[in-house]
């Protein structure tokens, strides 16, 4: 399905003009000055409109017609939908003029067109031929009205943008994705200057659109959890914007959803950190007792982080404290006699893995191949710091453990 | 040959509970554990041929970053879904335990070659995504994207989406 606009030999499309405009003389006094659009499917000319460009950023939507077979699937509001996009560089609103017929008036208020004015008995007057509707005859012509979005509103557009790229940002996108979601929507919107400046927890954004002055923003973000889920929505919606489906009313509704959309349930999460660790523990080389072992350590090693994330410890100390836990428990095990004999390491390393910043690390490698050197330093600390504090929890724990029983068994 | 086929396993397993945690969409949970264990496999499998555990990382990574790439351009969504659940089997959490255990039980130059050896996998990591990340976009689309292939900021072309409208 493709859109074309048609500059020359206009007249080869007149018998669709005249499926909506029955009278050839009428055609012709507004075909040459004004544009024509075809919607093409399969070689095919499904569709046919035309607009005449008026004075004052206005515009009139002359006729729109469908072939007999293709009618009912939409092309026409496809197509009306195209042209409102096009003409909403250059005009505030479009027109549209039809007959008081019911079919007509009924599918333009479908494509966002309410009532204007009309003219009345002009059906009578300018025509020869009576026209009829459903047998009704048609006298009146209703003019209708679309306010086409060109009035755009930097301060808005910059907005949408921003928070897309605040919710992006908060649920672990890279810098590149949040960069090019905020220029992609400010473009799609007719913003043309956009400059942005994205550290790892805050956004710049400073737009101009040629008319107005300036309008710059910053946004703090602070560094949160992550929902990969959350970043696929936004990407998504953003591709929508971009393809031209979605209006910057629809989009900051969608926006306000796709935030408060509600992550993985507690006991799911504390559940897939044990089985992860029981897995990775496996696979790394403990035997199946610790294994299972390892399964009950990253359990209760996520209901502490979980716990710790509802109170907003440091980050710090959630890592600290979980290396602890994890080797306490881990000695625990040792000593419990019905496990058998067992070994540390394959418990500890299995159950290390829900703490591992895996996010992080990712995040800023790409950060730094992307050239954002900033934020992939930031990010790159913040998870060789995680690394540490890891370390740190299950090396002193060790060295006490170690400092007790006087080095026997380590 | 059954250890191959627990390891495949464990790390598919693996994968997924951590794409759990990330709250990573339903839909993607096998793609992110099959990539996650053709990362773990390819790193196995040059482990097994005596390669040195960086080097097999540094493999293991390139799997993982080029499957995220086409499974990106197929399902049509971020590449961080991919890409970070299936290189958590790579992360070297063994190597940071076994450095602290050595440096706590007084063994430093074990430690220090564990850590090393650590920092070598963390590196080839590094290289592994940089590398793959590096090439265009172009290439995985016109590879990956076999309905409509298009020009070069593909995802987000200004050029209406025809075909999928009806």
């Amino acid at each position: 399905m493709k859109i074309r606009q048609i500059t020359r030999d206009k007249d080869d499309y007149m018998d669709m003009l005249l499926m909506a405009d029955p009278q050839k003389d009428m055609v012709e006094r507004y075909l040459y000055q004004s544009e024509m659009f075809v919607l093409v499917n399969g070689g095919d000319v499904c569709s046919v409109c035309v607009v005449q460009l008026m004075k004052n950023r206005k515009c009139e939507l002359k006729n729109i017609a469908t072939r007999v077979q293709d009618r009912g699937k939409g092309y026409a509001a496809y197509l009306i939908h195209y042209i409102c996009e096009y003409y909403s560089d250059v005009c505030d609103t479009m027109y549209a003029g039809t007959g008081n017929g019911k079919k007509m008036i009924e599918f333009l208020e479908r494509s966002g067109f309410v009532n204007s004015h009309m003219a009345v008995n002009y059906y009578v007057d300018h025509y020869q031929e009576p026209i009829y509707e459903d047998g009704i005859r048609i006298t009146d012509k209703i003019y209708m009205k679309k306010q086409l979005d060109s009035v755009i509103d930097v301060k808005k557009v910059v907005d949408l943008a921003l928070e897309a790229g605040r919710i992006l940002l908060k649920n672990g996108a890279e810098i590149f994705r949040v960069d090019e979601t905020i220029t992609r929507i400010c473009r799609r919107f007719h913003v043309e200057y956009v400059d942005t400046f994205i550290l790892s927890h805050a956004i710049f954004v400073s737009a101009e659109n040629g008319m107005e002055e300036a309008y710059t923003k910053v946004k703090q973000v602070p560094l949160s959890s992550t929902h990969l889920g959350i970043v696929a929505e936004v990407n998504a919606l953003s591709r929508e914007i971009s393809a031209g489906n979605v209006g910057v009313e629809e989009a900051f509704r969608r926006l306000g959803k796709i935030d408060n959309m509600p992550s993985v349930r507690g006991y799911l999460q504390v559940l897939a950190a044990g089985i992860g660790s029981g897995f990775f523990g496996h696979m790394m080389g403990a035997s199946v007792t610790e294994s299972i072992v390892a399964f009950f350590i990253g359990c209760i090693l996520y209901l502490w982080v979980l716990k710790a994330k509802k109170h907003n410890i440091s980050k710090i100390i959630v890592n600290i404290i979980g290396g602890v836990i994890i080797t306490v428990l881990a000695i625990l095990a040792l000593h419990l006699p019905f496990l058998g004999n067992i070994k540390m390491d394959g418990m500890i390393i299995g159950s290390i893995m829900p703490l591992v910043p895996g996010l992080a690390f990712v995040n800023a490698i790409r950060d730094i191949a992307d050239s954002d050197f900033l934020s992939g330093t930031v990010r790159m600390i913040d998870a060789l710091l995680v690394f540490v504090c890891i370390s740190v929890g299950v090396g002193v724990t060790l060295s006490i453990y170690n400092g007790l029983i006087g080095g026997m068994v380590l | 040959m059954i250890h191959v086929v627990m390891n495949a396993l464990c790390s598919f397993m693996g994968t997924v509970s951590f794409a759990v945690i990330f709250n990573v969409p339903k839909r993607y949970y096998v793609c992110c554990g099959l990539t996650g264990m053709a990362g773990w496999i390819t790193y196995y499998a040059f482990v097994s041929g005596h390669a040195s555990a960086a080097s097999a990382s540094f493999f293991g990574t390139l799997v993982v970053v080029l499957i995220s790439r086409a499974l990106t351009v197929l399902m049509k969504c971020p590449i961080t879904i991919f890409l970070v659940s299936g290189i958590i089997p790579l992360v070297p959490g063994a190597g940071i335990y076994y450095t602290v255990y050595y440096m706590v039980t007084n063994q430093l130059a074990e430690a220090s070659r564990r850590g090393m050896e650590s920092v070598k996998v963390a590196f080839a990591i590094v290289l592994g995504i940089v590398f793959v990340v590096s090439i265009p976009r172009d290439v995985f689309h016109s590879l990956f994207h076999f309905r409509y292939p298009r020009g070069k900021y593909s995802i987000y072309t200004n050029e209406r989406d025809e075909s999928r409208k009806g």
